[in-house]
């Protein structure tokens, strides 16, 4: 059994001396020879012939230090008790979680497969809504595929309106590869993340955070991708990112969370009844 | 602090002549007076490297300038760049880590004593080979010349042709030897941390305090060492006649670039992994509460050690490099900020809900949470290419790693310094005289760096001896100058408090903070052996354990 | 209490802690070998871009002989630990000393190909980019074959003079690490100069 270091009620036995390295003039005197055989290089040649035998004199002696057993000085152990205590006795927990004496945060989150699902309700909203932007403001459903694709292969934008009202084949593979990825991505934050908000997760995830990311790609879009910026109708882009982001918040949000695993005491991880234990619980949640 | 330990020796043993309590300290192997010998020697640097920076400034603070000659402005900002990395941060970084590492772990010593007094005393033979061209350098300008091609030494600047003389080689010369040091202590701090544990502490339950600087440990052992390989390069080069970075010979001045850098950025989280360390122990225990996301803190390090090692050619984006490079370390740039950043929030974590206690070296860690924070976003701006071009080796660049290393890397350093200055000494400190070095410090740094960044974003490049009136730069180097009296007040306070305190500072006791880690539960100063009995621990706070048997943390780790 | 008492556990187990010395001398290999990164990545980058002769492929000879004395002295210096370890001080001396010979026919053959460079050939470290970059490279493993030679005479001394021990078997062992380490930063080495370079 261990006990720890010098607890004030159980007095150790102490040992009188202690083994340390003895001292040595050794490695300064190799350190030294090391310099000046350097040193040699910028002075003059004496310099470092000083210095070489310096070093082999201090590798000599350093040898001869360890070798066969290291030298070592007897110290003598000083009496003295040292306590180890607090004046500060009281412990006071912060309100997260009253029935564990330490938590791991987050208590509560949801699965993966919760995140999952969200993302890929979210994408078909999303979808819906900008396939429904293509047929009224420009007449082809094809017409925001392309320009997600775009993103991916600029040199479409080049081409012309009426190339991107078109079904390309390769343009729409590319698009919906973005366009799955990215949102399982989003999902999969927002299952993480949608139990950390503190307050209308809903509001924050599917209409706060749209409106930063909107308003982030809207002032950069024109540097990065001028091309790209002109064709984007910013109503509607933060339309489909408010359909997004309330959908996949929805369906998230009305799955059941899940606990995440403690770090409970011993005793309760083995399931073993202990008076001592239960006894000693209610007390500890109030500050003392 | 030296004063002060010779003293306790002294009534522990009786009177001994000067001569003989000197000899002890030359011969010593006890990490202990090792580490407070490093800590004095990069103290001394500090002055000295602070001296250099205050007649840079001095030279720029109106137009048209001549405080000093442009010979002699070069010789400046070489030997201040040089001093301040590598005989100012890093000894006094190794200084406490030799010093604490020991009494953190739960040893009486380094596991190589000897190699450590042996590292110790290569770093400070190299500062003084390196400072010895002051007197013995001769250069392009006669005797007297010191190094005066920048820190980061650009070939061809440093070819036989345009350095002719011996002031380059000092350079050269004085940064192997101290380089072969730090590698030394670098290997002993490793191994100490992994084979010198006491029993009970398991990885995962290691102070982060001893986490970080193993990985920092194990970044100087593959950062510094290139740095060396690059040095010997250019020693065959200058010595041998060698065409490693001769361009005439086909050799690439660009390569030199890309070695200097493998070892230059590293070495920015080399220094800085040491100052997390320090926030990640005094943050805790002036919040009165655990650090947060201890495991996470741990692998966000690790991420961090090994991005820092992909990420050296975003210094040379005004280089000229392909649009895959410029794209690849561009990303990588990013992608650092992100474990960065999870620190960060661990820490305000951290403080959060805790009951803070604003004392000196919470104030400084504080203000390194911030400065550093600003530091970050800088950094990231600067890592975007695009950007990089306008404002690359201009002051926003200056003001950017000065907000590193003097308001993240400095701040801390004095935070730890505080905070285990007690423990060092036995005395405690003046509270008021550290807060009036906390905040005359703190106005100072914001003056000079904070202003610092507009005459880069106004074209002002970096390392010019002097400039036109009528740019708009004259007012931003007033104010930026003006900031150094302030820094040179704060430190005035520092030492004075410093001096003080070794000699009417009250005693300190055991355990001051009321703090958690081991070298808290021996006496202040720590006696030769450390621990008269090797502790035993179950968790990552063992004396709160002790303190709180009623609710001891190793029940859940 | 009670509880605090019954979740002690009541066998601690042992407290094992990896070996100063192995530790110690694998992060000086990381150290060395993050030096000899730098200069192979050096050689590589100026491979054929010499401005002048002599090339590579015209003075390079295929050093087989030589590498297969160092690789195998490896295999040597396995065997002296090992028969230490089973307490055959004579079979260790002799394996011991085998691997300093072959350690040696090394050194004097890179030195035979050095004097053959320079009077021959008339390549020296400053004739090219070539020269510059192979006399580093190979120079610098030749220096830690020496410093690695010198250690294991150190031991080959103490074994004439009967004081190596079956307990010594543990510091020798770490010596062992370094000059396998020697070995493979030659098998590099070979690869990069003689074999990609030429």
């Amino acid at each position: 059994m261990v006990t720890t270091i010098s607890r004030p009620e159980t007095p150790q036995v102490m040992p009188d001396t202690v083994k340390l390295p003895a001292p040595t003039a050794w490695p300064i005197i190799l350190a030294f020879g090391i310099a000046l055989l350097f040193a040699g290089l910028v002075t003059s040649a004496s310099v470092s012939i000083l210095g070489a035998i310096l070093f082999v004199t201090g590798c000599v002696g350093w040898f001869r230090d360890v070798l066969p057993h290291e030298k070592e000085e007897t110290v003598e152990v000083k009496p003295e008790v040292t306590v180890i205590a607090t004046s500060r006795r009281e412990v006071e927990r912060l309100p997260i979680a009253p029935d564990l004496p330490r938590a791991l945060l987050p208590l509560e989150t949801y699965p993966v497969s919760a995140g999952i699902k969200g993302g890929l309700a979210g994408s078909v909203a999303m979808a819906v809504l900008a396939c429904l932007y293509g047929f009224l403001k420009q007449r082809s459903i094809w017409y925001p595929i392309n320009l997600l694709a775009a993103t991916g292969y600029a040199q479409s934008l080049k081409i012309g309106t009426a190339w991107l009202d078109g079904f390309h084949l390769g343009s729409f593979s590319l698009a919906l590869a973005i366009h799955l990825f990215t949102s399982l991505l989003v999902g999969l934050l927002y299952g993480a993340m949608l139990p950390m908000f503190p307050r209308r997760p809903i509001f924050l995830g599917g209409i706060v955070a749209p409106i930063l990311w909107t308003g982030l790609l809207h002032s950069i879009l024109g540097l990065i991708n001028p091309l790209l910026d002109e064709r984007i109708d910013w109503p509607w882009f933060i339309a489909s990112q408010f359909a997004f982001g309330i959908v996949a918040g929805l369906v998230v949000a009305r799955l059941a969370p899940v606990r995440t695993r403690q770090l409970v005491p011993f005793l309760m991880r083995a399931g073993i009844e202990a008076p001592g234990w239960t006894k000693e619980k209610p007390g500890k949640d109030e500050p003392r | 602090m030296a004063s002060e330990t010779l003293a306790l020796d002294t009534i522990a043993q009786g009177t001994r002549p000067i001569a003989d309590r000197l000899h002890a300290w030359v011969v010593t192997v006890d990490h202990k007076r090792l580490g407070i010998l490093y800590i004095i020697y990069g103290l001394v640097f500090l002055v000295i490297g602070g001296i250099e920076a205050t007649i840079i400034r001095i030279q720029l603070i109106v137009p048209h300038n001549h405080f000093v000659s442009p010979q002699v402005f070069n010789r400046m900002f070489t030997m201040h760049g040089t001093t301040m990395i590598f005989f100012v941060i890093m000894p006094i970084l190794f200084g406490f880590g030799t010093y604490l590492i020991p009494l953190a772990i739960g040893t009486r010593d380094m596991a190589f004593p000897r190699l450590n007094a042996f590292s110790f005393w290569l770093t400070a033979f190299g500062g003084a080979l390196l400072y010895f061209s002051f007197i013995g350098g001769n250069g392009l300008y006669g005797a007297g010349n010191a190094p005066d091609v920048g820190w980061f030494a650009y070939a061809p600047l440093t070819s036989r042709a345009f350095s002719p003389g011996h002031s380059t080689d000092f350079w050269t010369l004085g940064l192997l030897v101290s380089g072969f040091g730090s590698i030394g202590t670098a290997v002993n701090f490793v191994t100490t941390i992994l084979c010198m544990r006491c029993p009970g502490m398991t990885l995962g339950k290691m102070p982060l305090l001893a986490w970080l600087n193993l990985i920092m440990g194990g970044m100087v052992i593959l950062a510094i060492s290139p740095l060396t390989a690059a040095q010997i390069m250019l020693s065959i080069d200058r010595y041998l006649g060698g065409h490693f970075f001769d361009t005439q010979a086909g050799g690439s001045a660009v390569l030199w670039m890309h070695f200097f850098w493998i070892f230059g950025h590293p070495e920015v989280y080399i220094l800085v992994i040491p100052a997390f360390a320090f926030a990640s122990e005094i943050i805790p225990v002036f919040s009165r509460k655990p650090i947060f996301g201890y495991p996470v803190m741990v692998a966000a390090t690790i991420c961090i050690g090994f991005i820092s090692f992909s990420v050296w050619a975003h210094h040379m984006f005004t280089v000229g490099m392909s649009s895959y490079g410029n794209t690849f370390f561009t990303m990588t740039t990013m992608i650092i900020a992100v474990p960065t950043g999870i620190k960060i929030f661990n820490w305000i974590g951290t403080m959060w809900g805790g009951k803070i206690q604003f004392k000196a070296p919470m104030l400084f860690c504080i203000g390194f949470l911030f400065q550093f924070l600003i530091a970050g976003l800088t950094g990231i701006m600067l890592g975007a290419s695009p950007f990089n071009w306008q404002l690359g080796n201009s002051y926003f660049v200056v003001a950017h790693f000065h907000y590193v290393i003097v308001g993240a890397i400095l701040f801390t350093i004095f935070g730890a310094f505080y905070y285990w200055f007690p423990k060092m000494s036995g005395r405690m400190y003046s509270e008021t005289l550290a807060k009036w070095h906390f905040w005359l410090f703190f106005i100072g740094f914001h003056l000079t760096f904070d202003f610092m960044h507009i005459p880069g974003i106004l074209g002002m490049p970096r390392r010019i001896y002097t400039y036109e009136p009528g740019r708009g730069w004259e007012i931003w180097n007033l104010i930026v100058t003006v900031g150094v009296i302030f820094q040179i007040a704060g430190v005035l306070v520092f030492v004075f408090n410093v001096l003080r305190s070794l000699v009417k500072g009250g005693t300190a006791g055991n355990d001051p903070w009321d703090a958690w880690t081991l070298e808290w539960s021996t006496s202040s100063p720590p006696p030769e052996y450390n621990f008269a009995k090797i502790p035993a621990v179950r968790s990552r706070r063992p004396l709160w354990d002790i303190k709180h048997p009623e609710d001891p943390d190793w029940k859940y780790e | 209490m009670s509880s605090e008492a019954f979740a002690q556990p009541s066998i601690e187990p042992e407290w094992v802690l990896p070996s100063r010395g192995r530790v110690g001398m694998f992060s000086l290999i990381a150290a060395e070998a993050a030096i000899f990164t730098i200069f192979v990545v050096a050689y590589i980058f100026y491979t054929g871009k010499s401005l002048s002769g002599p090339m590579p492929r015209d003075v390079l000879d295929l050093p087989i002989f030589n590498t297969v004395c160092l690789l195998s002295s490896s295999l040597t210096i396995h065997l002296a630990v090992k028969a230490l370890r089973n307490a055959k001080v004579g079979a260790f001396g002799l394996w011991w000393f085998v691997t300093i010979a072959l350690g040696a026919i090394f050194l004097a053959g890179t030195g035979r190909e050095w004097q053959r460079l320079i009077f021959e050939k008339g390549l020296t470290i400053s004739t090219n980019l070539f020269g510059t970059t192979y006399y580093s490279l190979v120079g610098l493993h030749a220096f830690h074959v020496i410093v690695g030679l010198i250690a294991l005479s150190l031991g080959m001394i103490f074994t004439f003079l009967g004081k190596v021990k079956p307990e010594h078997s543990e510091r020798l062992d770490i010596l062992s690490l370094y000059w396998h380490f020697v070995d493979a930063v030659w098998v590099i080495v070979f690869t990069v100069v003689y074999v990609v370079g030429r």
